[in-house]
């Protein structure tokens, strides 16, 4: 990517974020590209409770997602947000091969890890994640960028949902991380 | 009739909300239903309503709790009520029991058995057998793929090592021989790093190797061979190898065997099936609690409808007994205008309420019917207690066993005796406080053989006096059981018999003083005629005769003309000049003409202010006549004579009174009554018409005078009631 000249970078080293300190953002880094795009770059620790793991080894598949939202600062909480993304990963075990497979629905991709370390430090990079364009944004305001991670109970199966609501085992997520910048 | 209206709106509106909650608690119940409905759906076909599952059992659950709410404070409501003992209350308990043990024991059954069927259910899914089919199956599939991995991998090495050219560049261009010859999607080769150097793919546009990944990399790095079966986006199976080179020429031979279509469907299928499996078997627990929790809410949602539905028919089947309790309370704390509202059914019960509604109809009909007669009898009763009240007769009324059941004020006037005390008891407990009334009871027992339809003149000697009393007695006859009481008439006739007897004495003085004093004027002149003719002429023997026969002629004419002119003066209409005069000052001025007289008189007053109204000649001629009396009365014997005065409360009114005691031998007790009747006197002077005439003043001033003799039997006592005119307060 070109992000030789970076007008805003950020690189922030954030431990302990987590409420349950099983999910915490690593390292985030905001920069302006050279396209004058804004870009994302994120590393979400994830580490796995036993129920969780345990869910995985016996082939439930495991959603994670992170979401990804810019607004401007003041602003009425009805009006839309300048940027939204949501990246879901979906974690599974396959029994046959012995490999963790990490499907991304949004770009259709499907990665085998042998281990479950590997695939988890897989689906917590995000990269070059392209957020919006500078001119897009009022260069007079402030934004709040807004980082949120967490395991989807509701793609959970139906029967383990109501547990996962009730459980502190399953409730998997990440203090959301926030910043205030002017482009 | 006047309907308890108010009441009966009061009712209407509480059916009215009763109506409208349980309208409000059947939607809820139905909306649980459908909600519960949706939650089974979700759990049996959970790609349908998947996102919807934890926002129904929110719902249900609030709906629950709403439910439980409508629950308990029915309750609360009716344990409050049975508390406070309102009526219907512990029938209504009573039913609620009933009904939600009849509920609760089948429903509780039922849930136990539903629990553990589904558990049993559930656990029927999996099995050892199944379990160790399941391994077994994933087991071949794996040994089945290793062999297949193993060949393909021998395959890569050999592929590499019968390239004897030590030429990267002879490698390159042997690699889509290669690829042929083995039947690869894909060969490249990579340097020690991972980087590619050359490939060949079976779609001439990729142009890029497969990256190796970082374990990938680790394992060459030790010199060691790597395999793997890798999915694909197609679902589809690729063996990937991975040879490092013997040859140390730096290079890694990396190929990419597709697998069998049949071989990778059937071991698809089994990861899929054995995945499933696991996932299912994982889930069990889980399984086991969503189905039992769906089957609690089924089962709180059932019991508490059920329990509702108690309370609500229970009360709705209490509702017209409490109704007739209240009313039939009601009806005995004498509210004979109680309504009660209809039930909405057309059942016994409604029966029951109507024809209590009808019963209480008539009660209120005949009430009011009562209520008229009584207050028309009310009416005649005071018509007849005015009409009696305005008598001056006395009536009373005896039942048949002569006890006093009324009388009118005439009566309690004439004989002087509250006989209203007296109500309910004998009339000759009359006697019992009044002994002089014993000739008036004696006449009107029966015992005695006292008057029964006839008219008879009872005399009741009281202390002040004579009072006679014109009786009659009326029996009350009934045509069903005889008697059935007495009415006694009585009249006092005291005045009109005395008025009467003065009369007929005033007739009798004036004749005789016609018929006597007539002639007595011709006696005495034709006795002092022959005295003054033959006097002179006669010897004086014979003129002694003659002048003590004149002289006493004379003497006795004089004293017929005195008592003559008595005689007129008692027979004489009387015209008084009244006027107010201070009692004690007028009495005062008569006493002071008998004081410094040798009369033993005594004047004491106690009635200072109090002016009467009177004639002063005419009260003064009856001081004198009194004094008079009182100092004959003494004639030869030690005493004196008390005259005083004072204030008294004679019956319901003040009265001045005048009281002349003297000590001489008293009135003879036979004679008592008629001391003040013309001619009647015990002394051998006098015509006995003193106190007649004093009697006669004195009831022509209003006022009234008994004689009495003293309780020490000496002497008698003379008192004169006068009316008071004014009290005057005195200076001093």
């Amino acid at each position: 990517m070109f992000k030789s000249i970076a007008l805003i970078s950020l690189v922030l080293l954030i431990g302990g974020a987590s409420a349950s300190n099983l999910l915490r953002f690593n390292q985030v880094v905001i920069t302006l590209g050279e396209d004058d795009n804004i870009y994302l770059d994120a590393l979400v620790s994830y580490d796995l409770t036993d129920a969780v793991m345990q869910a995985l080894q016996n082939g439930v598949a495991v959603t994670f997602e992170t979401r990804i939202r810019m607004r401007e600062v003041d602003i009425w909480f009805w009006r839309q947000d300048a940027v939204e993304h949501r990246l879901r990963h979906i974690l599974r075990y396959r029994a046959l091969s012995g490999l963790y497979e990490v499907i991304t629905p949004e770009s259709a991709s499907k990665q085998a890890f042998a281990t479950s370390s590997a695939a988890l430090r897989y689906l917590g990079r995000i990269r070059d994640l392209k957020l919006i364009g500078r001119n897009q944004l009022d260069l007079g305001q402030h934004y709040l960028v807004r980082l949120e991670a967490y395991l989807d109970v509701e793609a959970l199966p139906l029967p383990l949902r109501v547990r996962a609501y009730t459980s502190p085992e399953w409730s998997l997520t990440v203090e959301p991380w926030e910043w205030r910048l002017k482009p | 009739m006047v309907i308890d209206g108010g009441a009966l709106g009061v009712a209407a509106q509480a059916m009215k909300a009763q109506r409208i909650g349980m309208f409000a608690v059947l939607l809820l119940v139905l909306l649980l239903l459908a909600s519960l409905h949706m939650m089974s759906e979700a759990v049996q076909r959970s790609d349908v309503l998947d996102t919807w599952f934890i926002p129904l059992l929110l719902f249900t659950v609030t709906g629950l709790a709403l439910l439980v709410l409508v629950v308990g404070w029915s309750l609360w409501r009716l344990l409050r009520d049975y508390r406070r003992h309102i009526s219907g209350s512990h029938l209504n308990l009573r039913l609620v029991a009933l009904f939600v043990g009849l509920s609760l024991a089948p429903v509780s059954v039922v849930y136990l058995y539903s629990l553990q069927f589904l558990a049993k259910g559930i656990d029927g899914w999996f099995d050892v057998q199944v379990d160790s089919a399941m391994e077994d199956a994933l087991s071949l599939s794996k040994v089945s793929l290793d062999l297949h991995k193993r060949e393909r991998l021998t395959l890569t090495q050999s592929l590499l090592n019968s390239q004897e050219d030590s030429s990267v560049t002879a490698l390159m261009l042997n690699l889509s021989e290669l690829r042929e010859s083995s039947g690869a999607i894909e060969i490249s080769l990579l340097d020690m790093q991972g980087k590619g150097v050359a490939v060949s793919h079976q779609n001439p546009e990729v142009l890029v190797p497969t990256p190796p990944t970082e374990h990938m990399m680790q394992q060459i790095s030790m010199r060691k061979s790597f395999v793997s079966l890798v999915p694909t986006l197609s679902n589809q199976l690729v063996v990937r190898c991975l040879a490092p080179d013997t040859k140390s020429r730096g290079l890694i031979l990396q190929a990419i065997y597709p697998v069998s279509e049949s071989l990778s469907g059937l071991t698809t299928q089994v990861q899929s099936a054995y995945e499933a499996y696991r996932e299912r078997a994982y889930l069990r627990d889980s399984i086991k609690f969503s189905f039992a929790f769906t089957l609690s809410l089924v089962l709180m949602l059932g019991l508490f409808a059920a329990f509702w539905a108690a309370f609500y028919t229970s009360r709705q089947l209490v509702k017209p007994i409490r109704d007739i309790s209240e009313g039939t309370r009601a009806v005995a704390q004498g509210n004979y205008d109680k309504q009660l509202p209809l039930p909405a059914a057309k059942d016994e019960l409604g029966f029951l309420v109507d024809s209590f509604n009808e019963m209480m109809r008539r009660i209120s009909q005949a009430r009011n019917q009562a209520d008229a007669s009584r207050r028309e009898l009310q009416a005649q009763h005071k018509y007849l207690e005015t009409v009696l009240g305005a008598l001056s007769s006395g009536v009373m009324a005896l039942d048949r066993l002569e006890i006093i059941q009324t009388a009118n004020p005439a009566a309690e006037k004439i004989l002087q005796l509250p006989i209203k005390d007296y109500q309910g008891r004998a009339l000759k407990s009359l006697m019992e406080n009044a002994p002089y009334l014993s000739p008036f009871v004696k006449c009107f027992d029966t015992e005695s053989g006292g008057l029964l339809e006839e008219q008879a003149e009872v005399t009741l000697r009281r202390a002040n006096g004579r009072q006679i009393l014109l009786c009659q007695r009326s029996s009350l006859p009934s045509p069903d059981i005889g008697i059935v009481g007495h009415v006694l008439v009585f009249d006092d006739v005291t005045e009109l018999v005395s008025a009467q007897r003065d009369a007929a004495w005033g007739e009798v003085a004036r004749r005789l003083a016609h018929e006597i004093k007539n002639p007595l004027t011709p006696i005495q002149l034709a006795a002092e005629r022959v005295r003054r003719k033959y006097l002179g002429h006669m010897s004086s023997e014979q003129a002694d005769v003659l002048d003590r026969a004149t002289h006493t002629i004379i003497q006795q004419v004089e004293a017929l003309k005195m008592m003559v002119n008595e005689f007129s003066d008692y027979a004489r209409p009387c015209r008084l000049a009244s006027k107010p005069v201070l009692l004690d000052k007028f009495i005062r001025e008569v006493f002071d003409l008998y004081e410094g007289s040798n009369n033993r008189i005594d004047y004491r007053p106690d009635a200072a202010g109090v002016q009467v109204e009177l004639d002063p000649v005419r009260m003064r001629q009856v001081l004198h006549n009194l004094i008079k009396n009182a100092q004959e009365a003494l004639s030869g014997r030690q005493g004196r004579i008390c005259l005083s005065t004072r204030l008294v409360r004679h019956q319901t009114h003040q009265k001045a009174q005048i009281q002349l005691v003297d000590d001489g031998m008293g009135f003879d007790p036979e004679l008592l009554d008629r001391a003040f009747e013309p001619y009647m006197t015990t002394k051998s002077k006098g015509t006995g018409l003193g106190l007649a005439i004093v009697k006669r003043i004195i009831s022509e001033h209003g006022g009234s005078v008994y004689a009495e003799n003293r309780a020490d039997g000496r002497g008698a006592k003379i008192v004169v009631l006068l009316t008071v005119h004014a009290i005057i307060k005195l200076a001093g």
